[in-house]
């Protein structure tokens, strides 16, 4: 059998990856606490989801809309402290491929 | 262009009306983004068995950053609770209605608290600064510097 090709779709989709296992049932997970909207959708004040749009991560590991931490995080009664867990907010430096186990731990000692 | 308030509310109701409320909370009316009621009952056993009472919320345009104000209703024959943290106009002195409020809390998470800090009264009386209190009080609960002196 001879198959041709006249036309193909690409199909691509894109998750933030928010370091946090989203299969363990727990859908909550999966959105901003403050607009609980998903975190792949945008917060409130924009229309297009993706970098315009981006996450904010916490030291205390806590994930949200950036611009939505900030809203809160600018008023006097934030207390800049993180929503979840009001610890001081610190925002957290993220390495890419520092979820590989061993990956970033290992060069100190090499050296 | 809708409020930050107006969709994370609709998001509230939504599940509201599709999961339900917890047991002895009930949605009474909420017709827009403003203002909300619900009735709140206390299960099992406590000193306010048989009591129900009504709570209003409302909300600003920058709810969920900014705090709803929320307090018993008092008028057409509705009283509130007799508790050492609620007033008889109604006010109700909790710190996460105030200086512990989080965006990452919600309408339900309110009632439900508002209903365990009922069911944990030991004593049925009024703040002891009520008289004082509501003579001067604003309208707007929000408006109060409350002091929150302990965590019951």
């Amino acid at each position: 059998m001879k198959v041709i090709i006249k036309r193909w779709h690409a199909v691509a989709q894109w998750r933030w990856d928010t370091g946090v296992s989203s299969d363990d049932g727990d859908e909550e997970g999966d959105v901003c606490g403050i607009c609980r909207v998903p975190f792949e959708g945008c917060c409130p004040s924009c229309k297009v989801p993706g970098d315009d749009c981006p996450l904010i991560w916490g030291e205390c590991t806590h994930v949200f809309h950036m611009h939505c931490l900030l809203r809160w995080i600018g008023t006097a009664a934030s207390n800049q402290q993180c929503p979840m867990d009001r610890r001081p907010w610190v925002t957290a430096e993220r390495k890419v491929k520092n979820l590989v186990p061993g990956a970033g731990a290992a060069a100190p000692s090499a050296s | 262009m809708a409020s930050i308030s107006s969709r994370r509310l609709a998001k509230e109701l939504m599940e509201i009306k599709n999961d339900g409320c917890p047991v002895g909370i009930n949605l009474v009316k909420a017709d827009d983004f403003s203002t909300w009621w619900f009735t709140i009952q206390v299960m099992g056993e406590s000193l306010y068995k048989n009591e129900q009472f009504t709570l209003q919320f409302r909300f600003d345009p920058q709810y969920p950053i900014s705090s709803p104000a929320v307090q018993f209703v008092v008028t057409d024959g509705k009283e509130a609770p007799v508790h050492p943290h609620v007033y008889s106009n109604g006010h109700i002195c909790a710190s996460i209605l105030g200086n512990e409020w989080s965006p990452v809390l919600s309408v339900i998470a309110v009632c439900v608290t508002l209903q365990s800090m009922l069911a944990s009264c030991k004593e049925k009386q009024r703040p002891i600064d009520n008289d004082r209190y509501i003579k001067h009080a604003p309208e707007n609960p929000k408006k109060t510097r409350f002091h929150y002196d302990d965590d019951t």
